[in-house]
């Protein structure tokens, strides 16, 4: 393979970075400013009286503290969800790639059929049901939902096709193993890197999620930092009673505070990430 | 629900809300030809009952988005040590919305008391989720509101759905230096308003008199409101007369429009970096808003302290000077309840005594809904130095006497605003034919309305 430069994809590639690190840059460089700079400075470089630190400690102190009570509870939601969400994936994609049963493929169509259902359209029957049996207002009422991953599942089956090959199960049958056993033991660890995959997709979307917990929550206290943000936002802009201007900058910085755990999550867990994806795609 | 969509809450948002919305409402009116005796007021409960239940040890849940509620509440909870009130903020405006909406189709979860805003008000009550108030004494209040915000709260056959807690009369926001450097007189009327844009703009191309909201729909129904429109009238559960395009709206339309088009006056969404910032460097020399106005101004714009006065809008016709209402909000008793009388005098107490109507006006800086205050000298004397050291509050006071007190809003107002933005804002930002917005406007909410199962009267 020789190594060629080409001037228009490397333009390209540029715009592309700028185009998905601007919008972070402006977001890290607002949240060092004060409401009043906001307006009055230029928004792409800082101003003359940076401020990071006053606002974060603004941020974590407002209204007692719970900006931090929303992040330990979107780290709750969003770990919780995940690997729960793996488990079930790598379960059910394991048993639908190696066994084969009474309407197995009516099923699996039936999964597939799911990953094209939206998400956004099942959150007030979801409520329905919730308030039903009493789970509404209840951390388990955001937690549930997000066990559940058509897209996961479906990861898995196609990882668990290849990644695990019957001679080994055969063996560890003939050697005794039960069952449970086989996939404790010996599946989950074949199945490892595309498991990070799945805890990571399911990570992203349990912490970027703002419906679900939107309705189904209604104790400040339990809101993620999504609703939390969303509510502070509405509190800051917009005509009517209420508003209050100042509370942009704790707006801004919560919002960078809040992307930050999920870019370290990213970066020790890529390189898993990356062999999940590649192996998916070659062998799907 | 792992595979919503990463990054686009809002996207999801509104089309949720829009499919809430339609579910709720064929709901409500499928509802309404079963029940058919729920707009007959029932009989007052007596003073022995009201003593009783406000003795009785009783929970009740609020929901509100007002910072630092607590206060006021901390009043009720001294006067009736046996009632115990659980504040949530729930969101301000759209998200608890959403959330009581949910919450009262599933019939469980929804709270005793609810922050809502007077243009949401006939949304709720259509789905018949208010309590009448009267039985509860609130009838009794009546002389302590501001004539049109008792308009506001009451229904078609005198229900009291909520009590009035803070208001937004729209006023004028303008730049003295800038009017002074350009040699410009605050306008009385519409017509002099025009002019001066017309000749702030050429004398400095890089200014302009005022921004017009493209993505609100608020101011635009506050203008309408001050031109004496009567776009939406309902009568019993399902008859609704829309009338968005008749010769008041189409006048202020036209008057609009055309300066838009001119391109003498600002045309962009409200409330964005970019209209905060044009609010600080002098872009926009007026900035037509309401009673909450100052404050918020204030806050945000800290850079311009002292240049600004507050003046009453423009009229169409100086002579009979009116105005029209931008925002604030009421506390309503959602039906719900297993509480009513404790829910209801709850709401009535916290709006209606005088300590807690002061305090929202000090603390929250509410604009008052209560006579008393806005008569009160320490209240509309307050002269911030912002505004030069000029009575805002007073001018306020003054303009809320002029708000015409029977402007009705539709029950389906999610709806109207989401059209508006597509129609007459986008004609707006987009320099159209604002006039031929009105028509779509007009006709996509007719045939909403239709869909929906009411019946529409002629336009």
């Amino acid at each position: 393979m020789t190594r060629r430069r080409s001037t228009p994809l490397t333009i390209a590639m540029l715009a592309a970075l700028a185009y998905f690190l601007l919008p972070l840059f402006w977001l890290v460089v607002a949240s060092t400013k004060s409401t009043e700079d906001l307006f009055t400075t230029f928004g792409l470089w800082f101003s003359d009286s940076p401020r990071l630190f006053t606002n974060i400690y603004g941020t974590l102190t407002h209204d007692g503290g719970i900006f931090a009570h929303w992040m330990l509870n979107t780290v709750v939601y969003a770990v919780v969800s995940a690997l729960g969400a793996a488990l079930l994936a790598a379960a059910a994609g394991y048993g639908f790639a190696k066994f084969r049963f009474r309407g197995h493929s009516a099923a699996f169509n039936a999964v597939l059929g799911a990953i094209m259902v939206p998400t956004t359209a099942l959150a007030i029957p979801t409520y329905l049901l919730f308030a039903q049996v009493g789970l509404v207002n209840t951390p388990w009422a955001v937690i549930l939902p997000s066990l559940v991953s058509p897209f996961g599942f479906y990861l898995m089956r196609v990882y668990a096709q290849d990644a695990v090959p019957d001679s080994i199960l055969e063996a560890a049958r003939l050697d005794g193993a039960s069952e449970v056993r086989i996939f404790f033991r010996i599946v989950m660890r074949l199945l490892a890197p595309g498991l990070v995959t799945v805890v990571l997709f399911t990570l992203v979307a349990t912490w970027n999620n703002y419906l679900l917990p939107l309705i189904m929550l209604n104790d400040p206290s339990l809101y993620p930092v999504t609703v939390g943000l969303a509510s502070w936002g509405s509190q800051a802009v917009g005509g009517g009673s209420g508003a209050n201007s100042d509370m942009l900058a704790l707006l801004l910085t919560g919002s960078t505070l809040s992307v930050v755990p999920l870019v370290v999550a990213f970066l020790l867990l890529q390189r898993y990430w990356q062999s999940g994806l590649a192996t998916g795609g070659v062998k799907g | 629900m792992p595979e919503s969509v990463p990054g686009h809450p809002l996207v999801s948002r509104r089309f949720f809300l829009a499919a809430a919305g339609a579910v709720s409402l064929s709901a409500a009116l499928a509802a309404c030809g079963a029940d058919t005796g729920s707009t007959a007021a029932a009989g007052p409960v007596s003073q022995a009952d009201i003593d009783k239940a406000m003795s009785t040890p009783t929970e009740l849940t609020f929901w509100t988005w007002v910072p630092d509620i607590d206060q006021e509440v901390a009043l009720f909870q001294k006067k009736y040590p046996a009632i115990k009130v659980n504040v949530v903020n729930a969101g301000r405006g759209t998200p608890e919305y959403t959330k009581l909406r949910t919450a009262l189709q599933a019939g469980t979860g929804a709270p005793d008391v609810a922050q809502v805003e007077y243009q949401y008000i006939p949304t709720f009550t259509i789905m018949d989720s208010l309590l009448d108030l009267r039985p509860y004494g609130a009838s009794a209040l009546k002389d302590k509101f501001v004539d049109w915000t008792w308009g506001q709260v009451t229904g078609p056959n005198g229900e009291i759905w909520a009590i009035p807690q803070d208001t937004g009369p729209m006023g004028m926001l303008y730049r003295q230096d800038i009017f002074d450097q350009y040699g410009i007189q605050p306008p009385k009327t519409w017509d002099e308003f025009a002019d001066a844009a017309r000749k702030l703009h050429a004398a400095n191309p890089e200014i302009y008199l005022t921004n017009l909201s493209t993505s609100d729909a608020a101011p635009w129904h506050g203008l309408l409101w001050q031109a004496g429109a009567k776009p939406y009238v309902t009568s019993g559960k399902s008859d609704i007369a829309i009338s968005v395009n008749d010769e008041a709206s189409k006048k202020l339309a036209r008057y609009w429009g055309g300066l838009a088009q001119e391109g003498v006056i600002g045309a962009e969404p409200d409330f964005t970096d970019a209209w905060f910032a044009a609010l600080n460097n002098g872009k926009y020399a007026t900035w037509i808003t309401a009673a909450w106005g100052p404050v918020f101004l204030a806050g945000s714009a800290k850079s311009t302290t002292g240049k600004w006065r507050a003046a009453p809008l423009p009229q169409w016709d100086a002579s009979a000077p009116s105005s029209g209402n931008w925002g604030g909000s009421t506390s309503a008793v959602i039906k719900t309840t297993a509480n009513p009388i404790a829910a209801a005098v709850f709401a009535q107490f916290l709006n209606s005594d005088p300590e807690s109507a002061k305090l929202f006006a000090t603390k929250q800086f509410f604009f008052p809904a209560t006579k008393a205050l806005l008569s009160d000298p320490s209240y509309v004397g307050d002269a911030p130095e912002f505004f030069g050291g000029q009575q805002v509050n007073q001018v306020f006071a003054d303009i809320g006497t002029t708000v015409n007190p029977t402007f009705g809003w539709p029950p389906f107002l999610d709806q109207v605003v989401t059209d508006w933005t597509e129609t007459v804002g986008k004609s707006l930002a987009g320099k159209a034919d604002t006039v031929a917005a009105l028509d779509q406007w007009q006709s996509r909410i007719t045939t909403f309305a239709k869909d929906q199962g009411f019946t529409v009267k002629g336009s």
